[in-house]
């Protein structure tokens, strides 16, 4: 082996390196927990743990400046020095066995967090009772959906993610017979109705003919949403345009035009995600104890209803008892509407079960170890 | 080490792919999404009584309702929420001050030209203005802020017909209350 090659290998596999990034993992556990104060949980866990390198904007400057390693720089590198250490170091006997077991575990639960961060989708359903929903929606991302309502029972409906939006100025899709034009994305919006002193609108279709449009930093603090818009203008292959139309999640009536006899509607809404199931609310309890108005229980009972999997039946949901199905998880999280609206937290992770397993292991890892260096101890003579 | 590549290689494929667009053929709606911060949920929403003899027509656009009050002249009443401060007091008394041809206030003339009344839902801050020259328009509007929105009920049109309407509508304003 190149002695540079040796010595990064003893580098990436020493203990020293390990205290070294549990010390930067403190540091930023700390920061991460302070920052929430003004992020959000969200955003702050984003920006400290969920990211390769913390970074700084100094005030004014349109640059940013990486100040400080992120949760995934940290955790990336103690992965590889607890699996080249246990490689390189551990002896491979019977009687280190349980820290085998111990490192695997730990190394699982790093593997686990980086499967949460890359895969895991958070959304929620709002439902009503006597509803049924078979979509979730994203609260923090938005979609523009594109839909054609021309069948009576049907909508043909295009979502296209918050993502194309920002970054796209011309989106085109071969099952649309029509391009769109983003003419402007705002995150967050204030909607002003619109004076006969102000300058005209940028919309000269629909609703928002009459609408001011002012741009507002966004807001990622825990219990607060962004009011997103979107200008947007449809225009066909021979150049026709159907007008720019001013969308927004805070705009509740629908937008739309007529091209070859069929009938499209646009919508900016909280991203979709679809389900292959669905679920409908029958009743949704608030308890409280009583003669006081202090909750004592939440609950949602849904029916499940999955015809793939044959599966039917009535599932209750409640504060600590979530529903599991389809590689998801529902969870009961708020509600609304005189206690008529249930609200449910909808969790996909394919990595979920990573946790259970390392805990697991190096639970029995640890008494692998210490039931031998116990037994050990006690045959050795007083 | 080299082991190490592919799992890095995995990570980063991972952490860049794009989002497309999606196509799914999905049974129309039955009631509009409960969640969006669009129109009012139930829970959010304010009812009035519309004053007897008004013509109420169905909500368009952004305005929850028109009503029309009866007698000559040309006068109509609409009802808008929007969440936030929508621009603050002052942008939007000067709009409708703006809207009737009247110059913009500052502070000290929004204060004096204010009046209050009170509602089950809160208290309505109430507005009244009148137009300059020979065909004078007129608009009255209460402002009502509930969970998060500013409502804005407001009547306009001929003076003549907006003064004749004037007291219902007051009364209207009175009625607002939060949904059960």
């Amino acid at each position: 082996m190149p002695r540079t090659e040796s010595k990064l290998v003893e580098i990436l596999s020493s203990l020293k390196l390990a205290i070294f990034c549990f010390v930067l993992l403190m540091i930023l556990v700390v920061a991460c927990t302070l920052a929430q104060v003004q992020l959000g949980t969200f955003l702050a866990v984003e920006k400290y743990i969920r990211s390769f390198l913390v970074w700084w904007t100094p005030e004014g400057a349109p640059f940013s400046l990486p100040v400080f390693p992120g949760g995934g720089l940290v955790g990336g590198v103690l992965l590889i020095n607890l699996v080249m250490a246990q490689f390189l170091r551990l002896e491979r006997s019977w009687r280190k066995a349980g820290l085998w077991i111990v490192h695997l575990g730990l190394a699982l639960l790093f593997i686990g967090e980086f499967g949460t961060a890359l895969f895991q989708v958070e959304s929620r359903i709002p439902i009503e009772e006597g509803h049924t929903r078979d979509w979730s929606e994203d609260y923090r991302k938005m979609e523009l959906a594109v839909i054609d309502s021309s069948d009576a029972m049907f909508d043909d409906v295009r979502a296209i993610p918050e993502s194309i939006l920002m970054s796209k100025r011309e989106v085109m899709d071969p099952s649309l017979p029509f391009k769109l034009m983003i003419r402007g994305y705002h995150e967050n919006a204030e909607l002003l109705m619109r004076t006969a002193t102000d300058a005209p609108s940028p919309a000269t279709a629909g609703m928002g003919t009459g609408v001011k449009l002012r741009g507002l930093p966004v807001v990622t603090v825990d219990d607060a949403e962004n009011t997103a818009a979107l200008l947007v203008e449809p225009v066909t292959p021979d150049g026709k345009s159907y007008g720019v139309f001013l969308l927004s999640n805070a705009l509740g009536a629908p937008q739309g035009f007529a091209h070859e006899g069929k009938s499209w509607r646009l919508a900016l809404r909280n991203r979709r995600y679809y389900l292959p199931f669905s679920l409908t609310l029958k009743d949704f309890r608030h308890d409280v104890y009583p003669g006081t108005d202090i909750p004592k229980n939440f609950s949602s009972l849904v029916r499940l209803k999955d015809a793939a999997a044959a599966d039917d039946r009535d599932v209750l949901i409640s504060m600590n008892d979530p529903l599991r199905h389809g590689g998801r998880t529902f969870y009961q999280a708020s509600f609304g509407k005189d206690d008529t609206l249930s609200v449910l937290q909808v969790v996909r992770n394919p990595s979920w079960t990573l946790p259970y397993l390392s805990c697991l292991m190096v639970a029995l890892g640890l008494i692998w170890h210490f039931g031998a260096s116990l037994k050990k101890s006690l045959k050795r003579p007083a | 080490m080299k082991a190490l590549i592919p799992l890095l290689v995995i990570l980063v494929i991972s952490a860049c792919r794009d989002e497309e667009i999606t196509r799914v053929r999905v049974p129309k709606e039955d009631a509009p999404v409960v969640a969006a911060p669009a129109a009012p949920e139930a829970s959010q929403a304010l009812h009035w009584d519309t004053p007897a003899g008004w013509k109420e027509l169905p909500g368009t656009g952004m305005r929850l309702a028109t009503m029309i009050p009866p007698g000559p002249g040309k006068a109509e009443a609409t009802v808008v929420a929007l969440p936030g401060d929508v621009g603050g007091e002052l942008a939007n008394v000067n709009r409708w001050r703006g809207q009737i041809g009247l110059p913009a206030f500052d502070e000290k003339g929004l204060a004096k030209s204010r009046t209050k009344t009170s509602s089950k839902a809160g208290p309505v801050t109430v507005y009244d203005f009148t137009s300059d020259g020979t065909k004078k328009t007129r608009v009255v509007a209460g402002t009502l802020s509930s969970k998060g929105r500013i409502w804005f009920f407001k009547l306009t049109g001929d003076a003549d017909a907006v003064a004749a309407a004037r007291a219902g509508f007051l009364t209207m304003l009175e009625g607002i209350h939060a949904a059960h």
